[in-house]
């Protein structure tokens, strides 16, 4: 290799070396720009009410673009060798020997003089190495960058400085959105369980639930809210209105409730559900009453095997006999009222075969066969109850709102004319019924018209005429049921309308504001678990304006304690409690408090994932509009966060 | 003769110079130096000083070392162009016709001290213009050529002085170098005392012959300049030029005119012999500066603001050295 090549291979050497130094260096000065953005970022979100993308958005640049770019940057910078023999040449002090000996070596015009110039060169740069000359050490940017870094951590403790108006605009912002969240739910699951038969009741449901999206995902303020609230609240009132104005609708609405609202609609229903029941029991005639007092019965010959199990020897012979007296009774009591309790006879035969346990045993499992016939004896009894509140005939369905009793009614009525083997007899009786559902027929708008079209036709004895008059009538109920129940979601949507506009008015969550009577069972609708439906009116109170009467008012939590009329000093020895109920400590553990409300039995009406999901909504809504107190943030967190 | 042996000669023989020279002048090794530098070069020294402090000497001492024709010229307020340059006489011949005869001036010598220059009147001083450019005399109609190699070596006093003509810019600019004698030190000073006070007799030898040194100019022109070191050259010098883009504030401010491209090829020339001079086979950016002063004071004009301020050309090009990056790629790199 000769001299000239041997100076190229050490500057293209540095060359390359320089150009990683750039990159580290660059990594080094990127890192120390982007925490400064980052820094900057997060002083600006800590003193200014800025979104939290400000703050993501300088810390995606400060941890990753920053230096990155910089990486690149000093990368991509390329240097030719005779830059690098320039700056070889500068650095060490070669007084330009490198540079121009690279320039002029392969120039032939300079002959001996480019020898002598690349001897020279490559004399001067015999002793010089690369590694100490461009040596790989952390450079002083990383110093400053370490220290920015260390500061925007330290920053990271200091709390946001939020004014008061600030965080007001904030909660009622959260509120909006929750709130708008939750009515777009209820919506939404009005829609799907029942879609409007109605074009307009349809529209108005969609531009609910078209505005309850917008709030929940852009919310706006709360007046705006409110206003739009109230616009829309207008617009589904005046809906409702329209759609009250149809008599037949208010009448048949009127009417049903004036005979009950848990009136079953449909006699077939009803019948099939007694008949199912009465199979089940095997007795018809089988009363909760006698079979209640078979149990009282049945719990004596318990009491009495349990003694005799106690007892021992002496004695047992005679409450053996007492015991197979009583068991003989029972069976034949049982078999009068036409209850099957197989375990009685084995329960008699244990007791003849000496084993009172096994005696126990049969009895409790004839008790268990007797609670379970007293429950459907009273099923029983409260459909039958329910059958005799159902109008016997067309008439009478008519004139207690039964509309779906009737069309159903109506509907066997058309099956009979159309059957065409209608005796004289048959015939008059459905003319006599059809006339007498005429008069209370008159507010469901065009059905008494159909019936008379029926009558006539009956009288003409155009039995298919008459039939298809009847059919009408029951479609003419059949449109009725669907605008009622239309009128119907839109009151339901109505009130989640009041209800949001509640909501949002008074800055409470969903689940605090009440929602019409008997929204949810219980009494209680949505307060989750624990005692915040109590506690609700001592976190949240009121204003108060100075006319506030607050004597009816209890505040267990204001109440005086260790002050008595004996002075300050402490209670008296022995007296001093070991636990003081109802006194929290922050931090402490949360005192266990009874749950309230009903026992409610029977199949669930909702998914428990849902119910799970709506608890921890709430929840966190509860906790972010700081509704709970302080000592119980951290378990309610937990307990509502653990819920699978 | 090989490049290798011309460049052993060239140090032969500037440390011949400088040992005869420093057998007689004491002190002054910057101004020798500059001296030799623009001899090798083949450039024109222009020495000022205030009287008494050996420039005279050292012109005449380099005339005895150097086997070359030497002339002094004593320049005065009477001086006339046509005694510088010569003139054409009467002459009979010896068949009795008269005829005009050129008879040459003290200008036709290798090496010329023009003594006291500026005080001859400008009319006189650019007498030399033509020959320090162009080594020629026009003169009766007549180019005539002067011998080479030549030299004008001319020294004054300081401009400010009684009797005195400033040089026209023109002929300043024709000088390769413009030194600036200063005053001895106390040992120089003990030692001129020393060598002038006492019967002692030094004897100078000629070391140089004419053809050596026609040579040596030749090979001076071959030494190698990077290009980044000519730019810097270049950039020097239009850093001097005032109300330019390249010009430097302070020359925008104090100077009338800036270097012209005599001072480049001043500066060029003057780091070339100096490379050799100090062992090396290239021009560095040290060779630039350190004839950048000679090379360029000369070549400001300097404007009324600078007068008033007692602003010098030294001082310009001195800023204009600051400010004006050596090597700005390998410096940002």
């Amino acid at each position: 290799m000769s001299l000239l090549q041997q100076l190229e291979t050490t500057v293209q050497q540095a060359t390359r070396r320089r150009r990683w130094q750039r990159a580290w260096g660059g990594f080094w000065g990127g890192l120390l720009i982007g925490a400064g953005i980052w820094l900057l970022a997060l002083g600006l979100y800590k003193s200014l009410p800025l979104p939290l993308t400000v703050l993501t958005v300088g810390g995606a640049l400060g941890s990753a673009a920053g230096p990155a770019g910089f990486i690149i940057g000093a990368w991509r910078r390329r240097e030719s060798p005779l830059q690098t023999a320039r700056w070889l040449d500068w650095h060490q002090g070669l007084q330009q020997r490198l540079a121009t000996a690279l320039e002029v070596g392969r120039d032939s015009r300079f002959g001996r003089w480019a020898e002598l110039l690349v001897g020279d060169a490559a004399r001067h740069l015999e002793p010089l190495d690369l590694r100490r000359v461009l040596p790989y050490h952390l450079p002083r940017a990383s110093r400053w960058a370490l220290l920015v870094l260390l500061l925007g951590a330290g920053l990271g403790f200091v709390p946001e400085y939020r004014s008061a108006a600030y965080l007001q605009k904030q909660r009622e912002k959260e509120n909006v959105r929750q709130t708008g969240r939750q009515l777009a739910d209820v919506t939404r699951r009005n829609l799907e369980r029942r879609a409007p038969a109605l074009e307009s009741t349809r529209k108005a449901a969609e531009s609910v639930t078209t505005l309850a999206d917008q709030l929940a995902k852009k919310p706006v303020t709360r007046n705006e809210a409110l206003r739009e609230l109230a616009q829309l609240t207008d617009k589904v009132q005046q809906e409702a209105r329209d759609l009250a104005k149809n008599p037949a609708l208010r009448s048949m609405e009127r009417a049903a409730r004036a005979a009950g609202r848990e009136t079953p609609a449909n006699p077939n229903d009803l019948q099939k559900q007694i008949e199912s029941l009465e199979k089940t029991m095997g007795n018809k005639d089988l009363t909760a009453d006698a079979l209640e007092k078979l149990a009282q019965e049945l719990a004596k010959a318990q009491q009495a095997a349990q003694d005799l199990l106690k007892q021992g020897a002496p004695g047992t012979e005679a409450l053996k006999d007492s015991l197979a007296r009583a068991l003989s009774s029972l069976a034949q009591q049982a078999q009068g009222l036409g209850a099957a309790l197989p375990s009685l006879e084995e329960a008699a035969a244990a007791l003849r075969a000496g084993q009172v346990d096994q005696v126990l045993k049969d009895l409790q499992v004839a008790g268990k066969d007797l609670e379970k016939l007293k429950e459907l004896a009273q099923a029983l009894q409260q459909l039958q109850q329910q059958a005799e509140k159902l109008g016997k005939d067309l008439a009478e369905q008519l004139k207690n709102g039964q509309a779906e009793a009737a069309r159903d009614t109506l509907q066997k009525m058309v099956n009979q004319l159309k059957a065409g083997n209608l005796s004289r007899e048959q015939r008059d009786g459905l003319m006599k019924q059809v006339s007498q559902a005429i008069p209370p027929a008159a507010p469901y708008g065009k059905v008494p018209e159909f019936l008379k079209q029926a009558m006539q036709k009956m009288q003409g004895g155009d039995n298919p005429g008459a039939g298809q008059a009847l059919a009408d009538a029951a479609g003419e109920l059949e449109k009725l049921m669907q605008q009622l129940a239309d009128a119907q979601d839109l009151k339901s949507t109505l009130d989640a309308l009041q209800r949001a506009q509640s909501a949002i008015g008074s800055g409470k969550s969903w689940s605090q504001v009440a929602g019409p009577p008997g929204f949810k069972p219980g009494g209680k609708p949505g307060r989750g678990v624990g005692t915040w439906a109590d506690e609700e009116g001592w976190v949240d109170q009121p204003e108060n304006t100075g006319l506030w009467d607050n004597s009816g008012i209890e505040r267990p939590d204001l109440a005086s304690r260790g002050l008595t009329d004996r002075g300050e000093g402490g209670p008296p020895e022995g007296m001093v409690p070991t636990k003081v109920k109802g006194r929290f400590q922050p931090g402490g553990q949360m005192p266990s408090i009874p749950l309230k409300g009903l026992s409610i039995k029977g199949n669930s009406t909702v998914a428990v994932r849902e119910a799970i999901q709506a608890a921890q909504t709430e929840a966190q809504a509860a906790l972010s509009h700081d509704q709970v107190p302080r000592a119980y943030q951290g378990a309610v967190k937990d307990y509502f966060g653990d819920l699978k | 003769m090989s490049t290798d042996e011309q460049i052993a000669q060239f140090r032969e023989t500037y440390a011949a110079l400088r040992a005869e020279i420093g057998k007689i002048i004491v002190g002054h090794e910057p101004i020798v130096e500059s001296t030799l530098i623009a001899l090798m070069s083949g450039g024109h020294v222009l020495l000022e000083g205030v009287p008494g402090l050996g420039k005279t000497l050292l012109v005449r001492t380099l005339g005895q070392v150097l086997d070359l024709s030497f002339s002094r010229i004593q320049f005065t307020p009477d001086l006339m162009p046509a005694d510088i340059l010569g003139t054409n006489l009467v002459m009979e011949r010896p068949d009795g016709r008269r005829v005009f005869e050129f008879q040459t001036g003290p200008i036709f010598a290798h090496l010329i001290l023009a003594d006291e220059i500026n005080r001859a009147t400008p009319k006189t001083q650019s007498a030399l213009l033509e020959a320090m450019q162009e080594h020629s005399v026009t003169a009766g109609g007549e180019l005539r050529r002067l011998a080479e190699p030549f030299f004008v070596l001319a020294t004054q006093n300081p401009i400010d002085q009684e009797g005195t003509y400033p040089l026209p810019e023109a002929q300043l600019d024709r000088f390769f170098f413009k030194l600036l004698v200063g005053y001895p030190t106390a040992s120089e000073l003990t030692e001129v005392l020393n060598r002038t006070t006492e019967n002692t007799q030094v004897a100078v030898n000629r070391v140089v012959s004419r053809d050596t040194l026609i040579a040596l100019q030749q090979l001076i022109r071959q030494v190698p300049v990077a290009s980044h070191v000519k730019d810097y050259a270049v950039r020097l010098v239009l850093a001097t030029h005032p109300k330019t883009e390249t010009g430097r504030p302070i020359a925008t401010q104090f100077l009338r005119y800036g270097s012209s491209p005599r001072g480049a090829q001043a500066l060029v020339l003057g780091a070339k012999v100096r490379a050799l001079i100090l062992g090396r086979f290239n021009v560095s950016f040290d060779d630039i500066r350190a004839v950048a002063l000679p090379a360029m004071r000369h070549r400001l004009i300097l404007n009324f603001e600078a007068e008033a301020e007692g602003m010098t050309a030294d001082h310009i090009i001195g800023k204009v050295l600051q400010e004006v990056p050596e090597d700005a790629a390998a410096v940002a790199a």
